[in-house]
């Protein structure tokens, strides 16, 4: 079983830390696009390390200079831009929210969901999955503000989430690794527990603008 | 960075300033100087030096200290964007004559307004007017003076009420009214017909005017955070109509004519006042009785939305109206045989 990494920043004062990375042979990535090459490697077998991929995408100290490209803005809702497709293991994703901008309650098709905060704040709140017996819409089970370079992570198996950009002067960017990709999620209202199912598009793919099909929203926000 | 030629840009962000002297540049420098940054600094006032830049047409002085705007200011007669959130200002911290400006595009979220002020409400080149984050109490009917007015960013204050005057914006295509106090939308907002994206969420809303319905380019609203009723009981209570009304009724349906020789002008204000009932199948009005309807409808990526009209009567139903379990409904898609079913209960 493979033990979780430390936190990179604790490596000078523990050198077990230090001797475990060796080992792994992964460093800190310092570019995005060392981040993505690290990716790349310890996405190569089929098993995901969660703490190890938490860990390698929280180390990452967000420049915008180097996802800038990426990073377009829309003024009615949050876009997703494609970075990387990671040989079909993974797919990398830049978000980009106004002010105010926020998801539906979605879950995540059976894939792993990591998320780092590269520029501004964002809000995730929490929701288990809704039972039958709904009787006063889905309650949120716990919420969090992540803060810049932090890094959180939920599968299915740990409920749904909304996430928001609650702020009136600031916008967020985030970057979002799912694995394996997926192309379609379920949207929930909050209200019912009633689900749907969304296709999810890309703003843009590799820096390049891609058009929608269809300008409505899907979300239920 | 400074460029040459066309367009210059002068970046003095995150430079711990608390003033700013442009002194080591020569007039003609100055004179090039299209967009300054000087955000994240420590100005407590706005720099003499900068109201001197006289082809300025971005400036951005965002998350500093300023409480107050100078009138020198006054000398950017080129300034299309201004920016200042994250500052002090509040609804008396700007010159008299801020309205003469050409100011395009204005941008006071994070401050402390607890009005907008009247100076901003003068000006018709505004197109994008943000003032999310303060301390508003109320949107004044004088907002629709800013008829160039494309974005309109009041999300985050203390609004409980929206004058129907907003829905004079007909340039509109952005409209936040999110984290608010928002009790009700009117019914009015439907000739907004440019709104392309409507914010709502985290307001008092029980439900939305059925005429929402007719904001047919509308892309994106977002409603998380209201109360929006899941069940819709009808009222039980239901008052009569007054004979006045009822004698109102038969003249509008019945089109009798009548001039103010024939009715004192009180009478004729009143028949006047007259409203349609939507359903279809009625060709009746009301003035006072009327009877409140919720339809449960899938719009713009929501579930069931409850939205409300006015019906003239209990007996009278808009076209499927009474099966709450229904999806998605059309207007006027409901086949007879079905409405039948639902007048005679």
């Amino acid at each position: 079983m493979h033990k979780s990494l430390r936190s990179l920043s604790q490596r000078d004062s523990n050198s077990t830390a230090a001797l475990e990375m060796e080992q792994t042979e992964l460093m800190k990535p310092e570019t995005l696009e060392d981040l993505i090459k690290t990716l790349h490697k310890l996405f190569e077998s089929d098993s995901v390390n969660v703490e190890e991929v938490q860990s390698i995408m929280e180390s990452y100290k967000s420049k915008p200079h180097e996802w800038m490209k990426y990073a377009t803005f829309d003024q009615y809702r949050y876009t997703r831009n494609l970075v990387d497709e990671g040989n079909g293991k993974f797919n990398l994703m830049i978000l980009c929210w106004g002010e105010g901008h926020g998801s539906s309650i979605h879950d995540h098709t059976d894939s792993h969901c990591f998320l780092k905060l590269l520029q501004g704040q964002l809000k995730e709140t929490l929701f288990d999955w809704p039972d039958r017996k709904l009787q006063a819409g889905m309650l949120q089970k716990s919420q969090q503000v992540l803060l810049e370079n932090q890094c959180a992570y939920i599968n299915d198996s740990l409920g749904l989430h909304r996430v928001e950009n609650v702020s009136h002067t600031e916008t967020a960017v985030s970057l979002h690794l799912y694995s394996p990709p997926f192309q379609t999620c379920r949207t929930f209202d909050q209200r019912t527990g009633h689900h749907k199912s969304a296709k999810m598009t890309f703003w843009s793919k590799f820096g390049k603008r891609t058009p929608y099909e269809s300008t409505v929203s899907q979300e239920n926000n | 960075s400074e460029q040459g030629g066309a367009c210059s840009v002068l970046y003095l962000s995150r430079l711990h300033l608390d003033d700013l002297s442009l002194d080591h540049l020569t007039d003609s420098k100055r004179q090039q100087i299209q967009q300054l940054h000087l955000t994240y600094n420590r100005l407590s006032f706005l720099p003499n030096a900068v109201c001197f830049l006289s082809n300025l047409e971005y400036l951005d002085i965002s998350n500093n200290a300023l409480t107050v705007i100078p009138d020198d200011i006054m000398r950017l007669t080129n300034l299309k964007t201004f920016v200042a959130k994250n500052n002090l200002l509040d609804e008396s911290s700007f010159p008299k004559e801020f309205e003469r400006m050409q100011v395009e595009t204005l941008n006071l979220s994070g401050n402390r307004f607890e009005d907008i002020p009247m100076q901003f409400l003068k000006m018709t080149t505004l197109q994008s007017l943000s003032l999310g984050g303060n301390r508003l109490k109320n949107i004044p009917a004088e907002i629709e003076n800013l008829t160039s007015l494309e974005m309109l960013y009041l999300g985050g204050n203390l609004i409980s009420s929206i004058p129907p005057e907003v829905a004079n914006l007909t340039s509109l295509r952005y409209l936040v009214l999110c984290d608010n106090r928002i009790q009700s939308i009117p019914a009015q907002l439907n000739k907004l017909h440019s709104l392309l994206s409507l914010s709502l969420h985290n307001n008092l809303l029980t439900f939305l005017p059925r005429e929402i319905l007719s904001l047919v380019h509308l892309q994106e609203l977002s409603l998380r955070g209201n109360p929006l009723v899941v069940r819709f009981i009808k009222d039980m209570t239901y008052d009569p109509p007054s004979l006045m009304e009822l004698a109102g009724r038969t003249i509008k349906s019945q089109n009798l004519p009548f001039s103010s020789c024939d009715l004192p002008s009180n009478l004729i204000h009143y028949l006047n006042l007259a409203s349609e009932c939507p359903n279809p199948k009625c060709a009746g009005v009301y003035f006072d009785s009327c009877v409140r309807h919720i339809k449960f409808v899938d719009f713009c990526g929501k579930y069931r939305l409850p939205l409300m009209h006015y019906l003239c009567s209990p007996q009278c139903s808009s076209p499927c109206s009474s099966n709450p379990q229904s999806d998605s409904e059309e207007e006027n898609s409901v086949p007879a045989d079905r409405l039948q079913r639902v007048l005679l209960g």
